[in-house]
């Protein structure tokens, strides 16, 4: 249980373009470096719930990809810059060990690595209430 | 079906034999996810082209199917309603032991959209 959170709720706002039904980050709970932690709490209502009650596997990538990009989102903030609109430009070696259902708490830590050309290379991976339930590598195209 | 008929309606299907097959797709500009992605910039979410994809090869093999890996899905250029109303999804599938190897793309006549390799699983 974390005591700490830099955002969570209607602040995450602030760090990604994304509004409802699309918004898959709701809390983003530190930064370290070139690693941040983000969650998402599983509701009923989420887009990419399925009729089984449990989130599509493109639910958990969009997931990870909107963790990156409220990561960038921090950093512009900090730098008194606009929220940034982030678009994935590939995702590479992802995999799904299971889908989360409605209820879950996900927790994400995503790693950025070098930028080149606008272009970031990041790897991320999301548990659920304690288990791994996916990782991947991605390539976001982050608009300035 | 999580999208279909709600992101993209399929209005004809070319099946050259079980395992190949191209769904012409139209993408639905009144989609609700479009509120959220973006705000006054309609762009079709890489994801929903992915499971679109994932549920082009749902139709063509007959089988519920979950996205275990993706080897590489490249997202060669942004897609909306605007850009590309209609689109074709190219699908081939491959048995394997669990399900199956998918080879996949969305284009249209003037280009790519997305170039995708992956394992789903039964």
């Amino acid at each position: 249980m974390f005591l700490f959170m830099l955002y969570q709720g209607e602040e995450i706002k602030k760090l990604i373009p994304q509004r409802d039904p699309i918004m898959m980050v709701d809390k983003f709970y530190s930064v370290d470096g070139d690693i941040a932690e983000t969650g998402l709490s599983l509701t009923a209502g989420n887009f990419f719930i399925e009729e089984d009650g449990k989130m599509a596997e493109t639910g958990l990538i969009e997931h990870i990809a909107q963790s990156a990009s409220a990561f960038e989102g921090h950093k512009a903030l900090a730098n008194n810059l606009p929220t940034p609109v982030g678009y994935i430009g590939e995702v590479k070696k992802f995999h799904c060990y299971s889908r989360p259902a409605v209820g879950a708490e996900l927790r994400t830590t995503i790693e950025m690595g070098a930028e080149v050309n606008g272009v970031t290379i990041l790897a991320g991976h999301t548990m659920a209430d304690g288990v791994k339930v996916a990782d991947t590598q991605m390539k976001i195209f982050i608009e300035k | 079906m999580l999208l279909q008929d709600k992101f993209y309606k399929v209005n004809g299907v070319e099946k050259t034999d079980e395992q190949n097959a191209v769904f012409h797709c139209t993408l639905l500009s009144d989609c609700d996810v479009y509120r959220g992605h973006f705000p006054g910039n309609p762009v079709s979410p890489g994801v929903c082209n992915i499971e679109m994809i994932k549920e082009c090869a749902m139709m063509l093999t007959g089988q519920r199917l979950v996205i275990k890996g993706i080897k590489q899905c490249r997202l060669t250029a942004v897609a909306s309603p605007a850009v590309c109303p209609e689109v074709d999804v190219t699908v081939a599938v491959t048995p394997v032991e669990g399900g199956y190897s998918i080879v996949a793309s969305i284009a249209d006549s003037n280009q790519s959209y997305m170039e995708y390799k992956g394992e789903m699983a039964l």
